[in-house]
């Protein structure tokens, strides 16, 4: 477990580069930060200064190497490398309220951007015009949009938002790609289709995840809860009612195996048992050091007893290797299907890699299936 | 024997929880009863009472316990403490969430 303490404030948001050398980051500002690996060190090497609100989102696209934000000024800037200068493209979402979240589509012609304004900007390149235009999906969406995430064929985008419901929508642009071919979660896909829509919760869902065939969708929200549908299934919703605080990401590693992490400050693994529909929690990810136990004085232990009545000698620091909430998760090796290595970030300003064979052997009761 | 009576009527006042009403006067006896119950128990008895209940058991005694806490009795909070105790070892800091949270209250 590699952690890296960038800031003394929240990182807001992060995204990787496609060879994992670089990660751009919101110093919880109006500004971008990228830094680079030399060794074993992190040097920034660009700050992108464009917009006039926090960055609420950043996504890196891998094969063109573009990045693409969005903030709470309601715009969204295309980045795009000339030289050593990352130039600016503003992308006008037609929108009223804060951008919260942004994706690339998985062929990179598209990307989504989620709100306050209570719906999706779908946003292209239109070459006629050389600008990028978006169209919107609205309906039935009744709160801002927190998270999303593209299904692997470029079509189907997952929503989480904070009224309570996960949803999957069709954003077919007949601009830029062929018709769909039928998926599990149905076959007529016209821009805006409604998939699926998952039955009220009672929290905000915060982040949302499909698994790497696109067949499952799944979704922490804030009344401590994980949700996965399965569209093998027809659609059936497995839920999970956990024991920790609410859970702020998650993500696949495997087919059949999450990872989510939240206000609680660590990483779980969750398990998603098809044959029985049911999810069930595998153990917290973090392997807490040994601390050295020394004994109280009797001066301490009056002291305990005056402020907190109590004499224990429990530690007040988190042992966990964050200090503060996690709140995003990337997958760094090995996809959402093998996944091998995973980045959390959190507002502690901390980022830490983890690598699943080495918290394998180190969690003997660990099993990811 | 004694034991047996309440851990029965435990259930029961589980079971027959009102879900989904809007009915404030049958919400309110409900609220009656379990209170009734759960302060009939001795203190060595709830932590076998509480392992007996299902996740969903305990969300919703969880439920209970922090509207009795709501309106105190003259004995009462003293009790609900320690169901509280129980309660929260089993279903963790999630349980209580799911109290805060919850759009159809007991």
């Amino acid at each position: 477990m590699a952690y890296h303490s960038f800031l003394l404030e929240p990182i807001s948001c992060h995204a990787w580069n496609k060879d994992r050398t670089q990660i751009a980051l919101c110093p919880n500002n109006h500004e971008v930060h990228i830094y680079r690996k030399d060794g074993a060190k992190w040097s920034k090497v660009h700050e992108l200064k464009e917009h006039n609100g926090q960055v609420t989102g950043i996504d890196w696209a891998p094969e063109s190497n573009r990045l693409v934000t969005c903030g709470t000024d309601r715009n969204a800037y295309v980045w795009t490398l000339k030289g050593n200068v990352w130039k600016p493209t503003l992308v006008i979402l037609r929108i009223n309220r804060a951008a919260r979240c942004v994706k690339w589509s998985p062929k990179e012609n598209k990307f989504a951007v989620g709100s306050g304004s209570r719906l999706i900007s779908i946003c292209y390149f239109e070459q006629e015009n050389d600008w990028w235009v978006c169209k919107h999906i609205k309906k039935p969406i009744r709160s801002t949009v927190l998270s999303l995430d593209w299904h692997p064929n470029n079509v189907l985008l997952a929503a989480g938002s904070c009224d309570f419901k996960c949803r999957i929508f069709s954003a077919y642009i007949k601009e830029v790609e062929e018709r769909p071919s039928p998926t599990p979660w149905g076959s007529k896909m016209p821009f805006g289709e409604l998939m699926f829509e998952s039955s009220s919760s009672c929290g905000w869902v915060h982040s949302i995840c499909f698994s790497a065939s696109g067949s499952r969708v799944a979704w922490v929200s804030h009344d401590s809860t994980l949700c996965l549908a399965d569209a093998g299934k027809k659609m059936a919703v497995a839920s999970l009612c956990t024991e920790t605080l609410p859970l702020l990401a998650v993500t696949f590693i495997t087919e059949n195996s999450l990872v989510a992490a939240g206000h609680d400050c660590c990483p779980m693994l969750f398990t998603y048992d098809e044959s029985q529909g049911a999810l069930t929690f595998g153990g917290k990810l973090d392997v807490p050091k040994q601390s050295s136990q020394r004994g109280l004085t009797a001066r301490e232990r009056f002291q305990n007893l005056d402020k907190k009545a109590s004499s224990d000698t429990a530690n007040a620091t988190l042992d966990t290797l964050h200090k503060n909430s996690i709140s995003q998760i990337s997958v760094l090796k090995g996809g959402k299907d093998k996944c091998s290595q995973f980045c959390t970030t959190g507002m502690d300003g901390g980022m830490s890699i983890w690598d699943v064979k080495s918290l394998e052997s180190a969690l003997k009761d660990l099993k990811i299936k | 024997r004694r034991t047996g009576e309440a851990l029965r009527a435990f259930h029961t006042a589980i079971r027959s929880s009102p879900g989904n009403t809007r009915n404030q006067a049958m919400k309110e006896q409900a609220q009656g009863t379990m209170l009734k119950v759960l302060t009939s128990f001795k203190s060595s008895e709830i932590e076998q009472a509480v392992n007996s209940l299902d996740r969903n058991g305990v969300d919703l005694l969880m439920k209970y316990i922090y509207k009795g806490f709501e309106k105190p009795t003259e004995n009462s909070s003293a009790i609900l403490l320690q169901w509280h105790e129980k309660a929260l070892a089993v279903g963790g800091l999630g349980c209580i969430v799911r109290v805060l949270t919850a759009r159809k209250t007991v």
